[in-house]
């Protein structure tokens, strides 16, 4: 089969998604996230069966649609991050409900659940991305698509502060980027990667300040979009407002798709010798302040929320560590790795958080007080996913952590590995606050009811705990399949 | 006629200008004409540098053509969903400047 029937697939299921929602009537609207999630695992199962070779490599969609074995793994990350979406939309659905305007039952909700759709397609278009057209519009699609849903409680302060934080933020790294973009185009001719490829080592000594200076403009764009340090200044705040589960996908597949363009813009650049003695310091200076940055300003945290977003920013830092290190010939399969360990355990503690916020009203840690006693499976769902981003052995975030780390340390990183070191321990506290607000402290109220969980948010939650120690005790099905 | 240093010289301005208007402006809506006037930047340049980048057949170079048209599509995008975010801000908050946002801090 061909890999473009994927995206198209996709974005027609969008279509269909929102054909059904303009013609139902009042309603809870659950039909349509069915839709939406039986729709997108069909089209997981069928990345499987994809043949790249059936593209034709002279069709002139070939020159910007690349197939290889990186954009498929990304396609099936933001495929499956989508489908978690939609089953966190689903619990989310009465809070969505309270903070918009309507007086009609349902209003709101289709769409809530049809735009993430289209934000997956733009996720997979950026995934196979290899021209800077493509990039930029697929990266666009996404970004705008993330306005939206960033600050959809519209009655809601917070929601719509961060989306308008985000707004700002967003469009002045779009601005960074097409006019990096610009100087790329004017220096080398060409806005396609492999073109930019072969005709770097042939360019003048003169043109290199500003061939740097478009490159560095871009790396600012997609620093601002994997938050990296010290473009990371709008996460905590845009990750605290946004609704749960559209910061779960914030912070999993859209991380995922930066990574991998920053992956693709950086191999173009890397392979000329001159080049690379000046861009490799300054991704390694970025990975380490972004360690740092994440780990320490987490520890203080009460807001389980704004913890998880300075966590994320430390992860980022982990992979940038990976990405500086990109001459070890395991790196793309350590980058790889983590990116899919990251958003399962990132998603699993979103999920169960939504849960438990549903039944105590709030995110804080405060609200797990107790949560062991009062329902043993949601908070050993929490405890794995915590111990996982904490890195622990026998979990996946353990072997991530590990394979990025091996790949830095051949590459004689030894600072930023004994950094990286360090960094973990620090994670290490402030995760096992949250695991110690549920196991040794009391419940505020000790008299409360059982906490009520969805059939498929339950499905969900047993599906990441067992692929999170599965892929933790035994990766090598994993490993092969990148290999 | 106005060589290619002359029109990337008046897009740096543009660019200059729109980046402070974002960073020391505290009006959202200029705050977002200073974000457009940014990308508009990057079109002036870009339509500078395929005009006098020559292929070998003697044509511009038509790809940076296209990614204009692409700027200006996604900016359009941009501004509808950006005016409506901020006039829903106005809607709640009766305010459009941003020392208001600051109900979430460290």
């Amino acid at each position: 089969m061909n890999p473009l029937y994927l995206e198209v697939s996709v974005v027609v299921l969008g279509i269909v998604m929102l054909m059904a929602e303009a013609f139902s009537g009042a309603g809870s609207r659950r039909g349509i996230a069915g839709l939406g999630i039986l729709g997108l695992l069909a089209v997981l199962a069928a990345t499987f069966f994809v043949n790249p070779a059936a593209m034709d490599a002279a069709a002139p969609y070939a020159r910007f649609y690349s197939a290889d074995l990186l954009a498929i793994f990304l396609k099936q990350l933001s495929l499956l991050a989508t489908i978690i979406f939609l089953v966190m939309a689903l619990e989310y659905a009465p809070t969505v409900e309270a903070n918009l305007p309507s007086e009609r039952r349902g209003a709101g909700l289709g769409e809530f659940y049809t735009i993430p759709v289209f934000t997956c397609a733009g996720l997979m278009w950026m995934a196979s991305a290899k021209d800077f057209v493509m990039i930029f519009v697929s990266l666009e699609l996404v970004t705008i698509s993330f306005y939206i849903l960033v600050s959809y409680l519209r009655r809601n302060r917070d929601s719509l502060e961060a989306g308008t934080k985000y707004l700002v933020l967003g469009a002045l790294s779009t601005g960074f980027l097409v006019y990096g973009i610009t100087w790329i185009f004017g220096v080398t001719g060409h806005t396609n990667l492999p073109e930019i490829a072969r005709a770097l080592p042939t360019l003048d000594h003169a043109v290199a300040p500003a061939l740097l200076f478009g490159f560095g403009l871009v790396l600012i764009a997609l620093g601002f979009k994997i938050a990296a340090a010290p473009f990371q200044f709008w996460v905590p705040d845009v990750y605290q407002g946004a609704p749960t589960p559209v910061t779960a996908f914030l912070s999993t597949a859209s991380k995922a798709a930066g990574f991998i363009v920053l992956l693709r813009v950086f191999q173009t650049f890397v392979i000329v010798p001159e080049l690379q003695a000046k861009i490799l310091p300054l991704v390694a200076v970025l990975a380490g302040a972004t360690m740092v940055f994440g780990n320490l300003a987490a520890i203080p945290q009460s807001n389980l929320k704004r913890l998880l977003a300075y966590s994320s920013i430390g992860h980022a830092g982990y992979l940038l560590l990976g990405v500086a290190s990109i001459g070890a010939p395991f790196a793309g399969i350590a980058i790889l790795f983590y990116l899919g360990a990251y958003l399962l355990m990132t998603m699993l503690a979103f999920l169960v958080m939504i849960v438990v916020a549903k039944a105590t009203g709030g995110d804080d840690i405060s609200d797990f007080a107790g949560l062991g006693r009062r329902a043993p499976h949601l908070a050993f769902g929490m405890l794995l996913a915590m111990l996982s981003l904490a890195g622990l052995p026998l979990t996946a975030g353990f072997l991530g952590k590990l394979f990025i780390f091996e790949c830095a340390f051949r590459q004689e990183h030894y600072l930023l590995v004994a950094l990286g070191v360090v960094t973990v321990a620090a994670g290490f506290y402030y995760y096992l606050k949250v695991v110690r607000a549920m196991y040794w402290q009391q419940p505020a109220d000790p008299g409360a009811p059982e906490i009520e969980v969805g059939g498929l948010a339950k499905i969900t939650i047993a599906t990441l705990c067992a692929l999170i120690i599965w892929l933790g005790v035994y990766p090598a099905p994993l490993l092969a399949l990148l290999r | 006629m106005p060589l290619l240093g002359d029109y990337l010289i008046v897009s740096g301005f543009l660019f200059a200008i729109g980046l402070a208007g974002v960073l020391l402006r505290r009006n959202l809506l200029i705050i977002f004409m200073g974000l457009e006037l940014m990308l508009n930047a990057a079109n002036l340049s870009l339509v500078a540098f395929a005009r006098h980048g020559v292929t070998a057949f003697g044509a511009p170079d038509y790809n940076a053509q296209v990614l204009v048209f692409f700027i200006i599509t996604v900016a359009a995008a941009e501004v509808a969903v950006g005016l409506a975010i901020i006039v829903a801000l106005y809607r709640l908050r009766q305010t459009t400047h941003v020392e208001d946002l600051n109900r979430m801090k460290f």
